[in-house]
């Protein structure tokens, strides 16, 4: 498809075409760090940005939601669905959250599928931006997740200097930008583009080596790391494991939800909601009678590190994509990249 | 698309005692179409709405009746507390039914050994009662049953025709004896029955139900006699919010229980159950 390119002062032209039919989220800066919101005006974009505390994963599968409304009438009940169709653009996304949707996108679409995830997903546009600069915490090269995008977007932009690169992903993506009067975009355009790329490839200070992973962490539940992680000194110069759940709530990929009811005064209607829930957490896996199947922090911070390699049930589509989130802020300075360094023997 | 999340609204056609705190409740959807498509087999669970209380999974305890949802339910929580509350007329939410059964096809021709420990024996009636109605396609039946007290024991009206059964065998277990038992219990843990188990290795097959320790020692027990890890099946309980593998809750090593169990031969996930 075609490509085009925007000066960086013209961006306005962009955004507010973005604006006509769409509510834009993107990154924003209000203070010493990024967070994707709404965008509605050219002032509150910070695309020069290296990572935000959360994962733009909070547009499609937020922090809590209502599923349906009840209503308790002699005995007898109603229920409504609730869902959300509002229209929206996520903009200046990284590679790594772009593959985190992506992920997302196939686990929420299974055997069975998530109408409420999926309706959103429907409405959503995607307007990605390659990396220029990783994180001391990144390693998506490692994770085959990034600096540089290739599948998932609808609009794809690259940072070469003055400029934006902007590649065309989907029909979606064409449309949006129709009618603009926007430069093609020349050879010299994509050759800073794959300069860019070399440069940065070789900036990541962190790495993992995936082969196998998930494997060799499936065959090693009895590993001493997990009990260095989780009741021991820690890990490769981490302390043992708060089981806070912090690496859970920040992660692009963490899926899991809890569900439950809250009645309104009344004492007849009332909402279901579902919020996100942590594995990190004692009550995760808690049963009647006082049951717990993973009571230890050493089998909750495994079966965190057995999804994100891949070795869980969520498979591929809740594995690690390198974005480094959890290790930034992890207060027991717990390195994913080292534990499954640790894991594979060096 | 259709939503997995929204109850189907049921209405409660019997409630028969078990025990103190343990109700059959016998279910149908108010709308007769959907009763109709419903159809489940012995293993199976279903999702019990009551809206305000929440949602809970459940283990049908008995699949015979094509007009009717099954399912014995003890109060140990808010929800099954809720439920326990309910009468004749009442309504509540349903959906499902989930999760893979019993492996009925592999269990013809052999030998059939059923250990249950509490409130396990609920998702194992269905099975006792499919194999005594199709009495030739499977072999010896042997049911071993333990309980905290005799008066913790449900089904016990049913305790007569499964003995009374052809080429069968019923053992009852209970950890202590308060007042005198109205039938026959010796004292111990359910897995002392198995030096008197008729039971051979060779071609059979056991299903075990329970709290997960009784399951750990009752596998490792039958694991020394010399039955094979292939033989045994188990049906494993979890914290369970969606009940279509979206939760994550159930998780056990790389599988869901709701979705890819709740029954798993013990060959496919010793390593996560902490084996003995």
């Amino acid at each position: 498809m075609n490509a085009y390119t925007i000066e960086k002062s013209s961006f306005k032209i962009l955004l507010n075409r973005f604006l006509e039919n769409y509510t834009v989220y993107g990154p924003t800066k209000p203070g010493e760090d990024s967070t994707f919101d709404e965008i509605k005006s050219i002032s509150q974009l910070h695309l020069d940005y290296v990572s935000t505390v959360l994962p733009p994963k909070k547009f499609l599968h937020p922090p809590r939601e209502s599923l349906l409304k009840f209503n308790n009438e002699n005995g007898k009940f109603t229920s409504e669905e609730i869902f959300n169709d509002t229209k929206i653009i996520l903009l200046g996304v990284h590679p790594c959250d772009v593959n985190a949707i992506l992920k997302l996108d196939k686990f929420f679409s299974g055997d069975y599928k998530d109408p409420y995830y999926n309706t959103r997903r429907k409405n959503t546009v995607i307007v990605a931006l390659n990396c220029i600069e990783p994180s001391e915490y990144c390693f998506c090269s490692s994770m085959d997740t990034g600096p540089y995008l290739k599948e998932g977007y609808d609009l794809l932009l690259t940072d070469i200097g003055t400029k934006y690169l902007l590649e065309i992903g989907s029909n979606t993506g064409k449309k949006l930008i129709a009618g603009l009067k926007l430069k093609d975009a020349t050879e010299n355009d994509y050759n800073e583009k794959e300069k860019r790329f070399k440069l940065m490839k070789n900036k990541f200070k962190k790495y993992i080596n995936t082969s196998w992973l998930s494997k060799i962490v499936r065959e090693n539940t009895d590993h001493e790391v997990w009990l260095d992680l989780g009741e021991r000194g820690g890990v490769a110069g981490s302390f043992p494991c708060l089981s806070c759940g912090s690496c859970t709530f920040v992660c692009p990929t963490c899926y899991c939800y809890d569900v439950y009811d809250k009645m309104d005064i009344n004492l007849k209607s009332g909402k279901r909601y579902r919020e996100l829930d942590s594995c990190q957490l004692l009550e995760y896996a808690s049963v009647a009678l006082d049951g717990n199947f993973r009571r230890d922090r050493k089998d909750r911070i495994r079966h965190w590190m057995m999804c994100k390699f891949g070795a869980a049930a969520g498979k591929i589509n809740s594995s690690c994509v390198g974005c480094g989130r959890c290790i930034r802020v992890c207060p027991s300075k717990i390195d994913i990249t080292k534990v499954a360094k640790v894991v594979r023997g060096g | 698309m259709t939503n997995s999340f929204l109850p189907n609204q049921g209405i409660i056609k019997n409630v028969k005692t078990e025990s103190s705190n343990t109700n059959t409740f016998t279910f149908a959807f108010s709308d007769t179409n959907l009763q109709k498509e419903f159809s489940c087999v012995p293993g199976q669970f279903i999702m019990l709405s009551l809206f305000g209380a929440g949602e809970s999974a459940i283990s049908l305890s008995d699949t015979s009746k094509k007009d009717s949802i099954i399912t014995t339910i003890r109060n140990v929580g808010s929800v099954t507390n809720s439920i326990l509350s309910l009468k004749k007329g009442d309504y509540i939410g349903i959906r499902g039914p989930y999760g893979n059964g019993w492996p009925i096809e592999k269990m013809k021709g052999k030998d059939i050994l059923i250990v249950s420990g509490g409130m396990g024996i609920a998702p194992l009636r269905g099975v006792i009662n499919h194999v005594r109605k199709n009495r030739k396609d499977f072999g010896y039946l042997e049911i071993l049953y333990g309980a905290r007290t005799p008066e913790d024991m449900i089904f016990t009206d049913e305790f007569d025709k499964w003995r009374k059964t052809r080429k069968s065998r019923l053992e009852l277990t209970v950890d202590s004896m308060p007042v005198a038992s109205q039938f026959e219990c010796q004292l111990g843990l359910v897995t002392s029955c198995f030096p008197r188990m008729k039971t051979k290795t060779k071609n059979s097959i056991v299903l075990i139900c329970g709290p997960e320790i009784m399951m750990r020692y009752a596998a490792k027990c039958l694991e020394t006699i010399g039955f094979k890890d292939n033989q045994i099946y188990l049906s494993l309980e979890r914290r369970m919010k969606c009940g279509i593998g979206m939760c994550g809750h159930c998780q056990l090593g790389s599988k869901f229980v709701c979705k890819d169990g709740p029954i798993f031969c013990y060959n496919d996930i010793k390593p996560f159950i902490y084996p003995l």
